[in-house]
């Protein structure tokens, strides 16, 4: 199920889900309607635009938790012209898995979009790579990244966006051995606490990046 | 000190009442309670300290003589009554240098201490004579005698007889002249703190003209003594200061009234009286007619008089003018308050204060005195005419309506026709700066809305389609790999790259614009998104709990973003601190770097446009730079 105020653009996704093989279950306008549509027929996942009418602000979000309180099943995977840091760490925080925030540019590569669509649809997360980037490159005062090595970095990034161990795994093409291995020690060098739940772990990461 | 005084004064008055001696207890009292009372207020006030020593020399005074003028002479009344005679002429000193040192406890100049000094050597002489021979014995009428005789009183007496007067007759005119020459200079609150106390000088010496003149005593005079310490004492603690004009000015209309009536009413009944012989009755009627029809134009002179003794020549019109014209040159920001000293200066004004916006939800943009706290928010003053309210003038600029200036004055007084003009002039004069402030905020805000519009066709038009042309060329690589024509599939797929690197130039220059997630999101998201992206570590004190207005949040924004930009590029710097504060007094934007500093704002630098736009807030931006850092601070008033 879609949300977008823009048609070209909402229609252009509808049909490109549909050739990946998606099933396009509804189109909406803004929030209102798209709650709407969900209470009839809940879908496995929505596509919702973050700024949308009335006000061109976070809608979506809004939206977002809407649907989840109505409808915890479905999942929430949110595009935006920009990925802010502070919207991730809201739709982690408030969130428990099942949602995704990317940049609209990703659509373009239906391959990734898809895959990432059907993770969100599972309960998953997925967090923009653009914006992992940027907190990952931020400048600190004692930087704790430093301590890390290059291939820890790399990991950590993914992890930031949603991976498991295992896709963190085929990502880099290490076994999955090896990347259990960075991850324990990628939370011993920054002091983080290991979460079972991935979600958390994204969540603790994404702090701890922002912080 | 206060309990040897009062030991001294209670036992002095237990030997029993001598009016002729009352004004020493009196004033030993009154002048050592309200030296120590000052200064315990205002520790080591030296006014304070000499009021005491006054005091303490008097309480000495009183029990000597006291214990002297008892009847049934007392064991060794001789020397203790002595010492109540003759340190009257160094006593005398002491209460001069208190006069003259009044309020401060200094004299006016430097050039003042010979003449103290020789003051201090003539009353040494006299108090030498009097303690030596029995001079002044005579007048104090004392039951004891002196404690010791020396040959040649008959040539000390005829000596004294002479330098007494003349040295008193000194003492007078040098405290008198000092007195003018102070009052003449001061200025404010001190020309203030001397009209309480030469209030106090001439009710006093009013009384004691009148007792002198009815009662032939000088007691009622005297019994007013304490009145010259309590008024002095508050008017050094500034105790309603603010009140004694109108109190003189009140006075002096009243006592002049009093004395026209009476004399008035006198002359009609007893001088016409004699011709008309036999027509009282009549008479007394004619003459309160006569006075009741005199009374108003009389009273009006009358005052015009008292306001012009009290009040002084205040800045007349052409002065004020030319003041705010020198005003309106200073920097920006401090314009406001200008023109509310101006106004301050020219009515003579206890508190101006400067309003703007619609004539139902004005705002206090500037006030005087300086440092006052501005008042709250949406407060609109008074209407015009409001009995003890502030006096209003609207500010007008071609004919639309700016805001207003309220004058609040002293209880009680009144603004005279041509302070009215004055104020009118001015108030004119604010608003050609108000309209010219208004002008540059509507020009800022004018621009950060062009630019919020850019941003939002922006992300509506240009990004939304690339983005969508985007994912069409996607559906294409899509199509071009099922279908096996993968060269298609490169290049389309490299061509789709190329789009989303056009696609994330443009965002930034969006961005650039005006930041989607500020309008969004408000102040802290978007500084924290900037210290993100900073290219130095950036410490973040963020506590902006409410959004605040567009034009506020977009300058705190800028200032941050140029106060980042330019330690990056040009300071060197290790690590930059950003704090965004908001308190009472409106929003504290502050950022420091630690680098070499170099920052200065220069002529079309972005820190001159900066400082532009603050000021149109009425912020000003402060620019500390040196070898510990470059700190760039404004607070921008948001109510």
């Amino acid at each position: 199920m879609l949300a977008d105020d823009a048609v070209l653009f909402r229609e252009g996704l509808a049909r490109i889900l549909t050739d990946v093989g998606f099933t396009v279950t509804g189109q909406a306008r803004d929030g209102a309607e798209l709650l709407g549509l969900v209470r009839a027929d809940p879908p496995d996942v929505t596509v919702i635009d973050l700024r949308m009418p009335p006000g061109f602000s976070a809608e979506g979000i809004d939206t977002a938790a809407a649907i989840r309180r109505e409808a915890p099943e479905v999942g929430l995977m949110l595009l935006s012209q920009y990925v802010e840091a502070h919207h991730a760490l809201r739709l982690m925080t408030d969130f428990d898995g099942g949602v995704g925030y990317l940049l609209k540019d990703r659509v373009s590569d239906l391959a990734a979009f898809g895959a990432d669509l059907r993770k969100v649809a599972h309960g998953q997360t997925v967090v923009d790579a653009d914006l992992v980037a940027r907190l990952v490159a931020r400048r600190r005062e004692r930087d704790p990244l430093t301590t890390l090595t290059g291939r820890e970095r790399a990991v950590l990034a993914l992890m930031a966006q949603g991976l498991s161990n295992a896709a963190v795994a085929a990502d880099l093409h290490l076994a999955a051995k090896t990347v259990e291995a960075y991850v324990t020690s990628i939370f011993t060098k920054l002091g983080l606490v290991q979460h079972e739940r991935e979600h958390r772990r994204v969540l603790a990461v994404l702090k701890f990046l922002r912080a | 000190m206060g309990a040897a005084a009062i030991v001294l004064v209670a036992g002095g008055f237990a030997l029993g009442p001598h009016p002729g001696n009352l004004h020493n207890g009196l004033i030993a009292v009154s002048f050592t309670a309200v030296g120590l009372y000052v200064a315990g207020r205002r520790p080591g006030h030296r006014e304070a300290l000499l009021f005491v020593a006054v005091g303490a020399a008097h309480a000495v005074m009183f029990a000597g003589r006291q214990y002297g003028l008892h009847a049934g002479p007392l064991p060794g009344a001789s020397w203790i009554g002595w010492f109540g005679i003759w340190p009257l002429p160094l006593v005398l000193v002491l209460v001069g240098a208190a006069v003259m040192c009044f309020p401060a406890g200094r004299l006016p100049s430097p050039g003042w201490r010979p003449v103290v000094a020789v003051l201090a050597a003539v009353g040494f002489v006299l108090s030498a004579v009097s303690a030596l021979w029995p001079v002044e014995y005579a007048r104090v009428g004392l039951v004891a005698g002196p404690p010791f005789r020396l040959a040649g009183f008959p040539a000390a007496d005829a000596f004294y007889s002479v330098a007494r007067p003349a040295g008193y007759l000194l003492f007078q005119l040098v405290w008198v002249a000092c007195v003018v020459v102070r009052v003449r200079r001061a200025r404010g609150d001190e020309a203030r703190q001397l009209r309480w106390f030469l209030y106090a000088a001439t009710v006093s010496a009013a009384v004691m003209v009148a007792g002198l003149a009815v009662w032939r005593s000088p007691l009622p005079g005297t019994l007013t003594a304490p009145l010259l310490a309590v008024a002095a004492g508050a008017a050094i603690l500034r105790h309603r200061l603010y009140d004694i004009d109108p109190v003189i000015n009140k006075s002096l209309v009243v006592g002049a009234m009093a004395a026209v009536v009476t004399v008035g009413y006198a002359v009609i009944v007893v001088g016409a009286g004699r011709l008309v012989d036999g027509h009282g009755t009549l008479l007394s009627l004619v003459a309160t007619g006569v006075v009741a029809v005199a009374f108003q134009p009389v009273r009006e002179r009358v005052q015009r008089l008292a306001d012009r003794l009290v009040y002084g020549r205040r800045t007349t019109p052409y002065e004020a003018l030319s003041r705010l014209s020198a005003h309106l040159t200073a920097p920006a920001g401090g314009l406001l308050d200008g023109i509310c000293a101006t106004v301050a200066d020219a009515v003579g004004a206890r508190e101006v204060v400067l309003w703007t916006g619609p004539a139902d939800d004005l705002r206090a943009v500037a006030i005087w005195p300086p440092g006052t706290p501005l008042p709250g928010e949406h407060n609109p003053p008074d209407e015009p005419g409001t009995p003890g309210g502030p006096a209003v003038a609207p500010v007008v600029h071609d004919g639309r309506f700016q805001g207003a200036l309220t004058v609040t004055r002293a209880p009680g007084e009144t603004m005279s026709v041509a302070e009215q003009r004055v104020l009118g002039d001015l108030a004119a004069q604010a608003g050609l700066v108000l309209e010219l402030r208004a002008t540059a905020q509507r020009l800022v805000a004018a621009g950060d809305a062009a630019r919020r519009r850019l941003e939002r066709d922006l992300h509506d038009g240009a990004q939304q389609r690339l983005v969508t042309v985007a994912m069409e060329l996607g559906a294409v690589v899509r199509l071009a790999t099922t279908s096996g024509a993968a060269e298609v599939a490169e290049r389309a797929d490299g061509v789709r790259r190329q789009l989303l690197e056009a696609t994330a130039e443009l965002r930034e220059m969006a961005r650039g614009l005006h930041p989607a997630v500020l309008t969004q999101d408000g102040l802290e998201a978007a500084v924290g998104f900037l210290a993100d992206r900073s290219a130095l570590p950036v410490r973040l004190s963020l506590a902006v709990p409410r959004r605040l207005p567009a034009e506020v949040e977009a300058t705190a924004y800028f200032v941050v973003s140029e106060g980042l930009t330019n330690a990056a590029r040009h300071s060197g710097a290790a690590t930059v601190t950003v704090e965004v504060t908001l308190d009472g007094a409106g929003l504290l934007v502050e950022v420091c770097d630690d680098g070499e500093g170099a920052a200065v704002v220069r002529a079309g630098s972005g820190l001159e446009g900066l400082a532009d736009r603050l000021a149109t807030l009425d912020a000003r931006l402060t620019v500390e730079s040196g070898p510990a850092g470059t700190r760039l601070r404004t607070v921008i008033p948001c109510g």
